[in-house]
């Protein structure tokens, strides 16, 4: 009889996570916050909110609105910065035995490189995700991820400066997302996560005003998980590293499509919200169907039977 | 966060009710000020809990009662005004951090307009509960019409001095909580006295012009949440810190009580 191997260790590029369950950017903070409900040291990873060159207050309020099946958010990027991270956060990170991917924000390339170097010379700090949804000032503001040239230099750049495993999270406000992931693949990434939001809005009718400050957002949630999942099965059908799905995972069956679909780890963010304990019970339902099936969660991906 | 059950849904009027709940004794007594996340137990439905403010908390043999006030004002609390007694939901907290509460302060000046006052009533009884040689408590209450004002027999009970005021005068005074104030607050020593207010934001703006110089106030604000634990940076205001600087803080974490002379009142 075959012994199943059940242990749930997954592998980005260089970066060896004892689970494939982490936590989005920006839905988990720096972990202290859900520290009281969840064991940090359950999880795969923690990725934290991301992180620019200097601190940054973000968007004015209202900054979110839930929407059908989902929610906006115009946060603006509201972080510590990276210095006041490495050396009032990161401390409490290295208590657990967690993956530490620090996200990256950056307006210019020179910004991003900056971020990155810091992080990469941090003690504890374990793999970058880098966030290419970001305006790129120097080009009138449009996002990097929105051009696979611009997403190739941001990466090539990093890629040039730091030895950690480097994911690049890409954005679905694109035409085609299989040609991002394959510039970032190209410019040597580890792994891509996808979906980041989609951009979105609402509106007061009685007051005629868009219920966002900043006007338009970031949707997340459940409603974008046939999107994410979409994206997910076109981009691991086009390059041949890892993937992390993330978008509007609730439940371990959520989580599953992902892997099925071609994801080799997946990222929880809105569903946090709706109930702390949820990265944990995802990681169990994964667990629980490994044992049902009898199958590891690397033979898993990528299965789906099309 | 807790499973939770509906022991009663009252109808106060139109559109407010007033909730209790069952939860099991493991919740921890909010402290007054604080607030938790409310949401159904079902993964259909609004997909956000909604915060409430602790109303009132009673611990008794084998579970705990939390009351809270509500108002239907969108989606969510629409949803909550269905509940039947019995209904499983889901809590979050205590959460927040709760009014500040000086020992050494005997004279207190509760201000609460429209759903304020739900917070105002919990730390009413709390400094009722806890007063040695009586703290003295001057409420000064405000609603839109006889018709909205909620909670009165109860604040009634706990006893104090009461100014009451309706936009219409249909109960009390006509005009609004801080058209009473001046006079209140005249009376007191500056130093002896502290300031605790819940309210809409414009009362609260007008308490911010009219308070006078060396009196303290705190207060009790509210923002649209989606986490509620000071993580996704929802509902962060801006608030002025030492050295003039303007930062932002989480309602969820940091409030929901600021010092009412902190808040850059724009963002409200």
């Amino acid at each position: 009889m075959n012994s199943v191997n059940l242990s749930m260790d997954v592998e980005i590029g260089s970066l060896r996570l004892k689970n494939p369950v982490m936590t989005a950017s920006g839905t988990f903070g720096y972990g202290e916050e859900y520290a009281p409900y969840v064991d940090l040291n359950s999880l795969g990873a923690i990725v934290v909110k991301g992180l620019s060159w200097k601190a940054r207050s973000g968007n004015p309020s209202p900054r979110i609105m839930e929407t059908p099946a989902g929610m906006l958010n115009a946060i603006g990027l509201q972080n510590i910065g990276v210095k006041y991270f490495i050396n009032k956060k990161l401390p409490f990170l290295r208590n657990f035995d967690i993956a530490v991917i620090a996200n990256v924000y950056g307006e210019t390339v020179e910004e991003y490189l900056r971020v990155s170097e810091l992080l990469t010379a941090a003690p504890g700090v374990h793999a970058l995700e880098i966030n290419v949804s970001c305006p790129n000032v120097k080009k009138g503001g449009v996002a990097f991820g929105t051009d696979p040239d611009m997403v190739a230099d941001v990466t090539g750049r990093v890629r040039g400066i730091t030895d950690l495993p480097l994911i690049v999270k890409l954005s679905p406000n694109v035409t085609d997302i299989t040609v991002m992931a394959a510039a970032a693949a190209a410019a040597g990434a580890d792994g891509v996560s996808l979906i980041n939001t989609l951009t979105g809005m609402s509106v007061d009718v009685e007051r005629r005003i868009p219920h966002l400050q900043n006007i338009t957002g970031g949707l997340s949630g459940p409603a974008i998980k046939p999107v994410a999942l979409r994206m997910v099965w076109q981009a691991a059908r086009t390059v041949n590293i890892p993937i992390i799905g993330v978008g509007g995972i609730m439940t371990a069956a959520d989580a599953l499509e992902f892997i099925i679909a071609g994801a080799t780890a997946i990222q929880v963010g809105t569903a946090n919200f709706i109930n702390p304990k949820a990265t944990m019970e995802i990681l169990a339902g994964i667990r629980d169907y490994m044992d049902r099936h009898k199958i590891n969660i690397r033979e898993l991906v990528g299965t789906l039977h099309t | 966060m807790y499973t939770a059950y509906v022991i009663y849904n009252h109808r106060l009027n139109e559109r407010d009710f007033h909730l209790a709940l069952r939860l099991p004794k493991e919740f921890v007594q909010p402290r007054p000020g604080q607030f938790v996340m409310v949401r159904t137990a079902e993964s259909d439905g609004p997909l956000l809990s909604r915060p409430l403010s602790v109303y009132h908390f009673t611990r008794l043999h084998g579970h705990v009662v939390l009351e809270l006030l509500y108002r239907i004002v969108g989606r969510g609390t629409a949803l909550f005004s269905r509940w039947p007694s019995g209904k499983e939901v889901r809590v979050l907290g205590p959460l927040g951090n709760g009014f500040h509460i000086d020992e050494k302060k005997r004279n207190h000046i509760l201000i609460a307009g429209g759903m304020g006052i739900a917070p105002i009533t919990y730390l009413a009884a709390w400094l009722c509960n806890r007063s040695s040689d009586g703290n003295r408590m001057v409420f000064c209450l405000g609603a839109k019409n006889s018709g909205e004002f909620i909670g009165l027999e109860r604040l009634e009970k706990i006893g104090g001095q009461f100014h009451i005021s309706t936009d219409d005068g249909s109960l009390g005074t006509c005009g609004t909580v801080t058209e009473l104030l001046p006079e209140i607050v005249g009376r007191c020593e500056a130093d002896a006295a502290v300031l605790y207010a819940c309210g809409p934001p414009g009362m609260m703006k007008s308490l911010a012009s009219c308070l006078p110089a060396k009196v303290t106030c705190q207060v009790s604000v509210e923002a649209r949440m989606a986490c509620g634990v000071g993580a996704c940076l929802g509902c962060a205001i801006s608030v002025l810190a030492s050295r003039k600087r303007i930062v932002k803080k989480s309602v969820c974490r940091d409030g929901p009580v600021f010092d009412l002379r902190e808040i850059c009142w724009e963002d409200l």
